[in-house]
């Protein structure tokens, strides 16, 4: 059986081969996996170079395999005992009527058994989404736990005096503005099925929160209160908007329906309580408040009681967010003048920093599968988005040119609409 | 990026003389958009001198400059009034009391430093710490509206920290 164990203890395993894993000494975890040049058929070798190149990016963007280059297998595979738990992929991009299909194949090295084969058909226009596709099946197929070469992120772009919206692939390709407010367009966050963004603008004024619905190609207002209407994240069941309004007088976490029909108001202090996301279960929110003096990060059931601190090292601690699987927090300490991106414990023990001295590294956002971490820093100059593993390794720059910031990270599917009647209004 | 800004003929004038006098005729253009002499952040609040007035001749839209108005300048991560922003806001009051039928915005800015969300928070409590030091000077609640810009317009351009001193205010715009 495929057993990429520390890395997925709990996953199901779905192959009847043995896939071992090096630790290495950082506690970072990946797998061997042999990329062998794909094959191209009559008219289709560039694509077989294109589709390789990005199989190529998306196995080393996982956090999952350390990918090393090999030539095209001839003949049979024969068992490498020596190389258990090394993995082996082959492709062969060859044309198919009027478009072209794609054959990805991985083998268990040390066994030599072939352990996933599947033939993509796609249009020319369709090689990075296919090899996306195949990345998350192969993942599927190895740890029971698909990848996140098919989702999207959306973030913040800012353009000469405004600030849009923009979403690209997991990986900051196919980069394209979604808002066209011309004014200032910010914390994007996603529906869970993932045709539906959140954020704020001050289009008409008064820092308001929009929905932008994909399927319509328009944003629609959703809260409109006076004062702040920010910081929004949906509700795992996509029922409710967290978020922050000022209606009161300063800033408190509200729950709002996506039908708009109902608010109900959190927390109840004279400080600022915000930036709040939800646990897996829908149960609790991990939020910042201000209220002890400086910016903390506490948590919270969703009806507003059981209000406590989580953060117990560090001044200033904002922006948490939970992990996909519960486990852990993301968030963004100040300390000696710069912010950096800590990961603890969803009980507030073990903070570990996983990023080092390099500008103000803020904005963490887990990716839909949890093994990655998307990040905003200025390490570079001005404000882009990165990514890295968990552990702060691999850390990949996304966005170059203009400033870009506020990332938020897609579901891994597109599902139904929760409930039929709620649209966007408000 | 700099948002656009209209620099009155008499603010370029100031400025210049101002820029002169501080030597900072070197600095990038960006940065000479910005009024001439921060104030700096208080360690204690009763010691520091209010501040030059510093100038409001430049806002978005130029029909809704209030030149009579001062900033009220704040120190980092706080929304209380410190005592050179006192002065400035009940310079402003007077002004306010002067021109009865004059109704503001109150613009709450921060630093650059921290979340996007976070100084959106903090923006507006320093809106609403203006605009209530205002009404305890007497100043009719409903003549005055706050909004919050978080760190999202900033005054001055740069991570120094005179930018972020700069930036850390209460703007007020003529309705």
């Amino acid at each position: 059986m495929i057993a990429i164990l520390a890395l997925f203890p709990s996953t199901p395993a779905r192959t009847q081969t043995e896939v071992e894993t090096e630790i290495s000494a950082k506690g970072n975890v990946k797998s061997p996996l042999l990329l062998a040049r794909f094959r191209g058929g009559s008219g289709a070798e560039s694509f077989a170079n294109g589709a390789r190149d990005v199989a190529r990016h998306d196995f080393e963007l996982s956090g999952v395999f350390s990918v090393h280059d090999v030539e095209a297998l001839e003949g049979k595979l024969q068992p490498d005992p020596a190389q258990q738990g090394t993995v082996r992929v082959e492709g062969i991009v060859e044309t198919s009527g009027s478009g072209l299909r794609f054959t990805g194949t991985v083998y268990d090295v040390g066994t030599g058994e072939q352990v996933f084969q599947r033939l993509y058909p796609f249009a020319r226009t369709e090689l990075r989404s296919t090899m996306h596709r195949f990345n998350d099946d192969v993942l599927e197929a190895l740890t029971g736990d698909r990848g996140i070469a098919e989702t999207k992120i959306a973030f913040v772009r800012h353009s000469g005096k405004f600030k849009e919206v923009w979403i690209s692939d997991y990986d900051g390709e196919n980069a394209r503005q979604l808002t066209h407010d011309r004014s200032i367009a910010l914390s994007p966050a996603w529906a869970p099925w993932g045709t539906e963004v959140a954020f704020t603008t001050y289009k008409r004024g008064n820092p308001d929160l929009y929905l932008f619905d994909f399927s319509r190609g328009a944003s629609f207002p959703f809260s409109t209160r006076p004062g702040l209407n920010t910081a929004p994240v949906y509700s795992p069941d996509g029922k409710w908007i967290a978020c922050t309004l000022t209606r009161d007088g300063n800033a408190e976490i509200y729950l709002i329906s996506r039908d708009a029909q109902t608010a109900r108001r959190l927390t109840r202090n004279q400080r600022i309580d915000s930036s709040p996301s939800f646990s897996p279960t829908g149960r609790e929110l991990v939020f910042t408040s201000d209220r002890s003096g400086s910016p903390q990060v506490y948590v919270m059931d969703t009806e507003g009681s059981n209000q406590r601190l989580l953060t117990l090292e560090g001044k200033y601690n904002d922006s948490p967010q939970w992990s996909p699987k519960g486990d852990k927090i993301v968030y963004a300490s100040r300390h000696d003048a710069i912010f950096d991106v800590i990961v603890m414990d969803a009980n507030g023990r073990n903070p570990v920093q996983i990023t080092f001295q390099a500008g103000h590294n803020e904005n963490p956002r887990w990716s839909a599968d949890g093994r990655k971490i998307y990040f905003s820093s200025s390490r570079s100059g001005r404000r882009q988005l990165y990514m890295m593993n968990t552990d702060g390794s691999d850390v990949t720059q996304l966005t170059r040119g203009e400033e870009s910031f506020n990332p938020a990270t897609g579901p891994r599917s597109r599902r139904r609409v929760p409930t039929a009647k709620a649209a966007g209004s408000g | 990026m700099s948002r656009p800004r209209i620099v009155t003929l008499a603010f370029a004038v100031i400025l210049a003389a101002a820029l002169a006098t501080l030597g900072c005729s070197s600095r990038k253009q960006v940065q000479t958009e910005t009024p001439p002499a921060p104030p700096p952040p208080t360690e204690t609040a009763d010691t520091t001198p209010p501040p030059p007035p510093p100038s409001t001749s430049e806002t978005t839209e130029p029909t809704e400059t209030a030149s009579g108005l001062q900033d009220a300048f704040f120190d980092y991560d706080e929304a209380a009034i410190r005592s050179d922003a006192r002065a400035a806001l009940e310079a402003n009051g007077r002004y306010l009391e002067r021109n009865a039928g004059r109704n503001i915005i109150v613009e709450g800015h921060c630093d650059e430093r921290g979340s996007v969300e976070y100084n959106l928070a903090l923006g507006e409590r320093r809106a609403r710490a203006a605009k209530d030091f205002l009404v305890s000077y007497g100043i009719a609640a409903n003549r005055m509206t706050t909004i919050s810009y978080g760190k999202e317009r900033p005054f001055a351009q740069g991570s120094s920290e005179e930018a972020w001193a700069q930036n850390r205010r209460a703007h007020f715009v003529s309705k």
